[in-house]
C-alpha cells in the first residue's frame, strides 16, 4: 500500500511489506495496509490468519522479520512496547489482561502510567507533587470509568468482576492512556447482544470524543459491519482483501478464505445475529445507555 | 603430565555428579516451572537413609532404600504440597519448597548432628593406577554411574511416551493437556525422579576422598545450583547440564 | 485498601453509609472503603495506630533484656521484610541474595564507621554519616546487580541470586582485612550529637536507666516507621501499580507503558537498600558481625518471613518478620515447659531447631490454607467479626485464588 504521504503526520497508521516469522512458520507475510487518522479501521480473517500477531507487532510485543510501521511520522518498529505507549498507542487483549488482585480503580490508573511522572521517592515520601499529580488523574479516570460504564465496580478487585465487566474495564484502562491509535482486539468476543451493542456505542462515542484512531480486530461480522470505515481481510498471514466493509464482505476470495475454513458456519449464524443485532442498535442508540 | 589427567579425570568426575543434582533440578523445573529448592533436602535424605541401613541391609540394598525414600519423599512434596498449593505465581511455589527444605534438611541435620557418617560403598579409598595416572575408585565408580543415568534419561526422553508427555508439557501445559497429556502424572514421575537422582549423587558426593555425609553435604549439593542454571533455561535434550 | 470513595453522582442508595456516626464503626475494608469519605475511614485506623505507636514507645521502660533485644531483631527483620516484599511479594521477582545485601550493609557500617587499624580496614567516618552510607553501599551494591534483576523474571531472578549468596560469603570469610574473616568485626556503637547508642551512663528517663538496648529501641523504632511508611506510599502510588501489574501481567504493563526492565531494577535497588537499612541496625544490635550469620538460610528465613506475614504490603512483611524473629526466642525461653523440646545439645530437638521446623511447616501451611498470610488472615477474622452492612451494590462473588495484595 502507498498510501504513506497521505496519514504521515497525523494519527494516521501505515503498515508496509509486515512479515513475522516464529522458528520457520511464517504468521504475517508482507502485510501492508494503511489505516487513516480519525477512523475505525477492521482487520478481519479466520483463526491463526495472523491478526493478534500484527496486534503484538504494532504494540511492540513481537519483533517483525521485515518491514515497518509508521504511526503519526513516526517509525513503530523496533521500539519496546514502553515506547510504543508513549507515542500514545492503547490497546486492549483478546484474553483479558489486567491485574485481578488489584482494583479496577488501581488498573485504570495504570492506564495513566504514561502521562504521570511519581517515581519511587516521590511517591513513597508523598510529595505534594506526587498527592496533587494523583488526585488530578484520578478525577479523570473516574471520568473514564463513568463512560465506558465501569464505575460502580471502582473499588472491587478486577479479577471478581463478571467477564463482560473485566471487557469493559479493559476497554477503559486503554482509554485511560489517552490514546490517539487505540487497538482493539476482539473487544466483544463472548459477550451477549446487549453487551456487544452497548460496547460499540461506547468506542464509537470514544473516537468521536477523543479523536482517536482506531484499529480493531473482530470476528463478529455485525460488529465490524457497524464499526468500521475499511476493512482489511488476512488468510494464512497474508493480505487477501482491504477496502470498504460492504465490498469486502463481497469479495470471492473473502468468501472464500471464510467459507473454506471451520470458521464457515460461524460466520453465516452471526451474520443472522447481527442484522437483528443492528436493528436493535438502530433503535436503542439513540435512546442512550446509562453510563 | 599424569597430574594433568588425574586432575581432569577428578573434575569430569565431580561435574557428572553435580549434573545429577542439576538433572534433577531442571526435570522438575521443566516440567512443572517450579524451582525445586527442596533438591538438596532430598539429596540429604537419599544419603541419610543410605548411611543409617548400609550395616544391616548391606550397601546395594540401602542403597536402594536410600533412592527409593528420596522419590517417594519427592513424590509426596508433589502430592501433598505443591498439587493442593493453588497459586498462580511460581515465586509462591518456589518459597513453598523452601519451606519443605527447611523442616527436612533441619530435620536431618538434627539426626546427623555432628557426625560423619559413611555410606558403607564397596570402593572405599582404593585407588586405581594405569599408564602412571593414579585414579580412585569412587571418581571412577560416580563418572560410570553418571553417564549411564543421564543417558538413558535422554533415551527415556527422547523415545517413552513418559518422555513425549514431559516435553509436551514443558513446551505447553495448557495444550498438552488438551492433547491427553495428564499433567499430574508427568509432574509427579519428575519428582520421584529428580529425588532418585539426587540420592545417587548423595552417595557420590558423600564417599572417597569426601569424609562422608555430615550436615555440610546439603550445602555442598546447592553448588550444584549454578550447573542447573546454566542448563536449566534450555530442555535438557539441546544442552545437557553436565557443561 | 483505602481508595477514597467515587464521585457522588451516579450513585444513589449510597447516602447512608455517609452517616458520620456509622463511618467510624464501618469496617475499613474493601467494601466499606468505597462508599465512606476518606475522614471517616481513616479516624479509627489513625487512632489504632497512635495507641499502637505509644505502646511501643514506652514498653523499654517495662521490658527486660531478652525482650528488648527480640524486639530489635524483630525491627530489623520487619525493615529487611519490607524491601523483600517490594521485590517478591509486590513484583514477583524472587531473589535468594537478600542477605548478601544485609551482609553490605552491616559490614558496611562496620567498614566506614571504624577506625583504621593495623589489621582491619576502616574509614572511620562520623557513625551517622556511616550508618547512611551503609544504605547507600547496599544500594549501589544493588544497582550493580541490576542489569540481571532487570532483565531475569521471577524465579530465574531466585535461581540467578543464588549466586550473591556464593560471593557473598567468599568475600566475607576470605577479605580478611575488609571483614574480619571467621572471626567476624567489632560494630562502633551509633553516635549522634549528644545520645550515644551504647551502654554509657547518664541517660536516665522517668526513673528508668537507659542502655543500650533502651536506646537502640528508639533508634529501631525511628527507622522502621518511616521505612514501612515509605513502602506503604511506593506500594500505594504509581510505582505499585506498575510493580504489581508486572507479577501479574507483564506484557499488559509493558504495552500500558511501564518499563519494565527499568521498574525491576528500581525496585531491586530498592529492596537492597532496605537490607542494608536492616543490616545496618542488627549490627548495631549484635555489636558484632560473622560471616556465617548472613548466609543462604538468612535469605531462606526472610522468605519465609514475607509469605507467612503476607505477600506484597509492607504490613504483612512487619507481621512475618515478628513471627520468625519472635518464634525462636519465645521457644528458647518457654522450652522448658513445652514437650518435644529439649535442651540444646541433648540430643532431642533444640529450640532453634524447633522454631526452624515450625516457621518451614508455617510457610507450606500458609501458602495451602491460608492465602494473603497472617495478614489475610486478621482482615478476615475483623470481616467477619464486624455485621456486614456494606452498600448494597453488586459485589461480585468472591474469587477463590484471590489474595490481598
Amino acid at each position: 500500500m502507498n498510501g504513506a504521504n497521505s496519514v504521515d503526520g497525523a494519527n494516521g497508521l501505515t503498515v508496509t511489506g509486515l512479515t513475522v516469522r516464529f522458528a520457520g512458520l511464517t504468521a504475517l507475510d508482507g502485510v501492508s495496509f494503511t489505516v487513516a487518522p480519525g477512523t475505525v479501521h477492521a482487520l478481519i480473517g479466520p483463526n491463526g490468519a495472523g491478526k493478534s500477531t500484527c496486534f503484538n507487532v504494532l504494540s511492540g510485543v513481537y519483533r517483525a522479520a521485515a518491514g515497518s510501521v509508521r504511526f503519526g511520522g513516526g517509525e513503530l518498529t523496533g521500539l519496546a512496547p514502553h515506547r510504543i505507549a508513549a507515542l500514545g498507542v492503547a490497546r486492549t487483549f483478546q484474553n483479558i489482561a489486567l491485574s485481578g488482585r488489584q482494583t479496577v480503580e488501581d488498573n485504570l490508573m495504570l492506564g495513566r502510567h504514561r502521562l504521570t511522572r511519581a517515581g519511587f521517592a516521590s511517591a513513597g515520601l508523598r510529595l505534594p507533587r506526587a498527592r496533587r499529580e494523583d488526585a488530578r488523574h484520578r478525577a479523570r479516570v473516574r471520568e473514564i470509568a463513568r463512560f465506558v460504564g465501569v464505575d460502580e465496580h471502582l473499588g472491587a478487585p478486577a479479577g471478581t468482576l463478571p467477564y463482560g465487566a473485566q471487557k469493559r474495564v479493559e476497554l477503559a484502562r486503554a482509554l485511560a492512556m489517552e490514546p490517539s491509535l487505540l487497538l482493539l482486539d476482539e473487544p466483544v468476543a463472548g459477550m451477549d447482544g446487549g453487551e456487544r451493542r452497548r460496547m460499540a456505542e461506547v468506542v464509537l462515542a470514544a473516537r468521536a470524543d477523543l479523536d482517536m484512531t482506531v484499529l480493531l480486530v473482530e470476528h463478529d461480522m455485525g460488529m465490524v459491519m457497524r464499526l468500521a470505515d475499511r476493512v482489511t481481510v488476512l488468510d494464512f498471514g497474508r493480505r487477501i482483501a482491504d477496502g470498504p466493509p460492504g465490498e469486502v464482505q463481497r469479495d470471492p476470495a473473502v468468501v472464500r478464505a471464510y467459507l473454506g475454513g471451520a470458521a464457515a458456519r460461524g460466520t453465516a449464524e452471526s451474520d443472522a445475529h447481527d442484522a437483528h443485532d443492528a436493528h436493535d442498535s438502530a433503535e436503542g442508540g439513540k435512546g442512550g445507555e446509562p453510563g | 603430565m599424569s597430574t594433568f589427567v588425574e586432575l581432569v579425570v577428578n573434575g569430569v568426575s565431580m561435574g557428572s555428579v553435580y549434573a545429577l543434582i542439576a538433572l534433577g533440578f531442571v526435570i522438575i523445573f521443566k516440567a512443572t516451572e517450579v524451582v525445586n529448592f527442596a533438591h538438596a533436602s532430598l539429596l540429604l535424605a537419599g544419603g541419610y537413609v543410605t548411611a543409617v541401613l548400609h550395616d544391616d541391609l548391606g550397601f546395594l540394598l540401602a542403597l536402594g532404600a536410600g533412592i527409593a525414600a528420596a522419590a517417594g519423599a519427592g513424590a509426596l512434596v508433589e502430592v501433598l504440597v505443591l498439587r493442593r498449593a493453588r497459586v498462580e505465581n511460581h515465586a509462591v511455589l518456589a518459597i513453598v519448597t523452601i519451606g519443605v527444605d527447611i523442616v527436612l534438611t533441619t530435620e536431618l541435620t538434627r539426626r546427623i548432628g555432628t557426625e560423619v557418617l559413611s555410606l558403607g560403598d564397596p570402593w572405599r579409598d582404593r585407588i586405581v593406577t594405569v599408564a602412571g595416572v593414579s585414579v580412585a575408585e569412587t571418581r571412577i565408580a560416580a563418572l560410570v554411574t553418571a553417564t549411564v543415568l543421564i543417558t538413558a534419561f535422554l533415551l527415556a526422553f527422547r523415545h517413552t511416551s513418559w518422555g513425549v508427555a514431559m516435553r509436551a508439557a514443558a513446551e505447553d501445559g495448557e495444550t498438552a493437556a488438551l492433547m491427553g497429556v495428564r499433567l499430574t502424572r508427568v509432574s509427579l514421575g519428575a519428582w520421584a525422579l529428580a529425588g532418585a537422582l539426587a540420592a545417587v549423587a548423595a552417595l557420590f558426593l558423600t564417599v572417597f576422598p569426601t569424609p562422608g555425609l555430615d550436615r555440610g553435604t546439603s550445602f555442598a549439593a546447592m553448588k550444584a545450583f549454578p550447573a542447573a542454571i546454566l542448563g536449566g533455561s534450555t530442555p535438557p535434550p539441546a544442552r545437557s547440564p553436565a557443561a | 485498601m483505602s481508595d477514597p470513595s467515587p464521585p457522588p453522582d451516579g450513585a444513589p442508595g449510597r447516602a447512608p453509609d455517609r452517616a458520620p456516626g456509622r463511618a467510624r464503626t464501618g469496617t475499613p475494608g474493601r467494601a466499606a472503603a468505597l462508599a465512606q469519605p476518606l475522614a471517616g475511614l481513616r479516624r479509627p485506623a489513625v487512632l489504632a495506630g497512635a495507641a499502637g505507636f505509644l505502646v511501643l514507645l514506652a514498653l523499654p521502660f517495662y521490658l527486660g533484656a531478652f525482650w528488648l533485644q527480640t524486639g530489635l531483631f524483630a525491627m530489623s527483620a520487619a525493615i529487611g521484610a519490607i524491601g523483600l516484599n517490594l521485590l517478591t511479594g509486590a513484583t514477583g521477582q524472587l531473589s535468594m541474595g537478600h542477605a548478601f545485601f544485609l551482609a553490605v550493609g552491616a559490614y558496611g557500617y562496620v567498614y566506614l564507621a571504624s577506625d583504621s587499624g593495623p589489621h582491619l580496614a576502616g574509614l572511620g567516618l562520623p557513625t551517622p554519616l556511616a550508618f547512611l552510607g551503609a544504605i547507600v553501599l547496599a544500594g549501589a551494591a544493588g544497582g550493580l546487580f541490576s542489569p540481571i534483576a532487570g532483565r531475569l523474571r521471577g524465579t530465574y531472578l531466585g535461581i540467578a541470586s543464588l549466586a550473591l549468596i556464593f560471593i557473598g560469603q567468599h568475600v566475607l570469610f576470605n577479605a580478611g582485612s575488609l571483614t574480619g574473616g571467621f572471626n567476624g568485626r567489632d560494630v562502633p556503637p551509633l553516635r549522634l550529637p549528644g545520645l550515644a547508642f551504647d551502654d554509657s551512663p547518664g541517660l536516665v528517663l522517668f526513673d528508668v536507666p537507659l542502655g543500650a538496648l533502651e536506646r537502640l529501641w528508639f533508634l529501631g523504632l525511628a527507622l522502621l516507621v518511616p521505612a514501612a511508611w515509605t513502602a506503604r506510599g511506593v506500594l500505594r502510588g504509581r510505582p505499585g501499580r506498575a510493580l504489581n501489574t508486572i507479577r501479574d501481567r507483564e506484557v499488559a504493563a509493558a504495552v500500558m507503558g511501564v518499563p519494565v526492565a527499568r521498574y525491576r531494577a528500581g525496585v531491586f535497588v530498592l529492596s537492597s537498600m532496605y537490607a542494608g537499612a536492616a543490616g545496618a541496625l542488627l549490627a548495631l544490635v549484635f555489636r558484632r558481625t560473622v560471616p556465617e550469620y548472613f548466609g543462604m538460610f538468612l535469605s531462606l528465613d526472610y522468605l519465609a518471613m514475607i509469605v507467612i506475614g503476607g505477600l506484597g504490603t509492607a504490613a504483612g512483611a512487619v507481621a512475618g518478620a515478628v513471627f520468625v524473629s519472635a518464634l525462636p526466642q519465645l521457644l528458647t525461653r518457654y522450652g522448658d515447659d513445652l514437650p518435644l523440646v529439649a535442651a540444646p545439645g541433648s540430643g532431642g530437638v533444640s529450640p532453634a531447631e524447633a522454631s526452624r521446623i515450625l516457621y518451614g511447616a508455617a510457610v507450606v501451611a500458609v501458602v495451602l490454607f491460608l492465602p494473603g498470610g497472617l495478614l489475610g488472615l486478621w482482615s478476615r477474622l475483623r470481616a467477619a467479626a464486624t455485621p456486614r452492612r456494606g452498600p448494597r451494590r453488586p459485589v461480585p462473588r468472591l474469587d477463590e485464588e484471590e489474595q490481598p495484595a
